[in-house]
């Protein structure tokens, strides 16, 4: 019989273990970088994993690491590129919502540099919305939508200027526990796979084009209607130049140079009429390369 | 004959027995005799009520002796066709009743290759596409089932809809609830893979000797 240790000593870290459960806590591991790493993205890897334990959790970056050792031992890609593939997926993996701006609000009063000025940023009501959990936003985006006020414009205002203003950004930030589980999670966890697979395949059917393709990541950035706009020219770029040739439906030899042409017409336009006549431009002219051909 | 006098001992009788059936309930630590004990609390509970003409009392523990009732007989159904499937066609359709209807349009991608998988999918209609292989999926084919038991739990391959369909999902989170609620279930469960997954190595193997027998014999290493 144990009589050294008192029965609620084991009760105490048994209940918050049931309170960290329920509120959704993060209790991975932190992630070691896998070995045969080459020595520049292994640096851009450690800082990486920093980054997303700050901005996730440790099973975050564990995510991270299981995506990058995909490219490991691979010998139809350079360290550089891989260094690239590396330091562009974690800033899609750490994407801008409220969460975050709260979270980099809060580091930056808490660094103690002094209470800088209020950031205001524009978001729009669905990308607010989508911070929900799936079951709950689906049903409020369909409202939202069929009110005709998806797109409304909402400022906010960030600032850790007094106590309560930083209590406020602190239950903002607290909210993480359940950004896995929401819409806007969903949307850009399908982005990286999509992303990855593109360079995947790229890496197989075109490995000339791999450089350009790896480099679209870019292209989505910002937040409200920014973001929607670019997420959209991407997809745009993807769904009828990149996927379509990797898929054998498109001949263009020359992948690298349609994509550097689509992206150069990437405007502010919401239409997409530019993007969309550039690409239909050079598909036309794809079609009728093949067409040449013998 | 005073009726209210033995009414009251038969309520506390009833009490106490239902407060041990309660006690009972909670200390099970799988389902099916869960759900055994909570109907017997239910019963208990609802023969203590008429005595003291409680309808309410009745009324709630007659509708969850049926919930409980509903939900053993899942578990036992359930765990029946996990062992006819093991012994029989080594089907998954049992799984169906747990899963939940997602619709697919043409050209969407269900998951990628590498992707950490999460779901167990059953194709009902449509028609879908493993990217990398170029294989066409039947309708009723089960994808994913043994990623579960997979240690690295990845994808390996992308599907991908071709022309829009149905399909069912189940998250193997559903599953290792079922598994772990019900051990009898688990153990079927894992006979099941194993055996799907024997039955593949067989195919394998089949194919492997087809293609060493009509390979000629100056092409196979070692025979030259």
């Amino acid at each position: 019989m144990n009589l050294g240790v008192p029965k609620a000593a084991g009760l105490r870290p048994a209940i918050r273990s049931i309170f960290a459960y329920v509120l959704g806590d993060d209790d991975d591991a932190i992630p070691m970088l896998p070995a045969g790493l080459p020595d520049p993205v292994r640096q851009v890897a450690a800082e990486a994993v920093n980054r997303l334990i700050d901005y996730q959790g440790p099973g975050y970056a564990q995510l991270y690491v299981a995506r990058l050792r995909r490219f490991i031992g691979r010998r139809d890609i350079d360290d550089a590129m891989f260094a690239e593939i590396a330091r562009l997926m974690v800033v899609r993996m750490a994407y801008d919502d409220a969460i975050r701006m709260a979270q980099l609000k809060l580091a930056e009063a808490e660094a103690g540099r002094g209470v800088a000025p209020d950031d205001v940023r524009k978001l729009r009501l669905d990308e607010l919305v989508s911070l929900l959990p799936k079951k709950v936003a689906d049903h409020a985006l369909r409202i939202l939508k069929y009110l005709g006020w998806l797109h409304l414009p909402v400022t906010m205002r960030f600032s850790a200027a007094s106590r309560l203003r930083r209590r406020r950004l602190r239950i903002e930030a607290s909210f993480k526990r359940w950004r896995l589980s929401s819409v806007r999670y969903a949307t850009e966890r399908v982005w990286v796979e999509r992303w990855l697979h593109m360079i995947d395949r790229s890496l197989t059917k075109q490995p000339a084009a791999v450089a350009t393709v790896v480099a679209t990541a870019e292209m989505v950035r910002g937040d409200g209607d920014g973001y929607a706009r670019s997420l959209r020219d991407w997809n745009l770029i993807v769904d009828h130049l990149i996927k379509p040739t990797l898929d054998g439906a498109l001949s263009c030899p020359d992948l690298a140079g349609a994509i550097t042409e689509a992206r150069a017409a990437v405007s502010s336009d919401p239409r997409q009429e530019t993007l969309e006549r550039v690409i239909a431009r050079i598909r036309e002219r794809a079609s009728a390369g093949a067409a040449r051909e013998p | 004959m005073d009726i209210s006098h033995l009414a009251e001992h038969v309520g506390t009788v009833g009490s106490l027995a239902a407060s041990v059936f309660v006690v009972a309930t909670y200390t099970m630590k799988t389902m099916i005799p869960l759900r055994v004990f909570g109907m017997l609390t239910n019963l208990v509970l609802m023969i203590t009520a008429i005595p003291f003409h409680s309808v309410l009392q009745f009324g709630l523990h007659a509708v969850l002796f049926c919930l409980n009732g509903y939900r053993l007989h899942q578990m036992l159904q359930l765990v029946r066709n996990v062992k006819k499937s093991v012994n029989s066609d080594l089907s998954m359709d049992w799984l169906k009743p747990f899963m939940t209807e997602r619709k697919c349009k043409a050209g969407e991608m269900l998951f990628y290759k590498n992707e950490k998988a999460e779901t167990m999918l059953y194709i009902v209609s449509g028609r879908y596409r493993l990217v990398e292989s170029g294989i066409e999926l039947p309708l009723g084919a089960i994808v994913g089932e043994l990623g579960m038991l997979s240690p690295t739990n990845e994808r390996t391959q992308s599907l991908e809809c071709v022309e829009s369909g149905t399909v069912l999902s189940v998250s193997y989170r559903q599953v290792e609830e079922l598994y772990v609620q019900n051990p009898e279930f688990g153990f079927y469960f894992l006979r099941l893979a194993s055996a799907r997954l024997f039955q593949n190595i067989g195919k394998l193997e089949e194919r492997l000797a087809e293609r060493a027998a009509t390979a000629p014999a100056s092409a196979i290493p070692g025979l030259a």
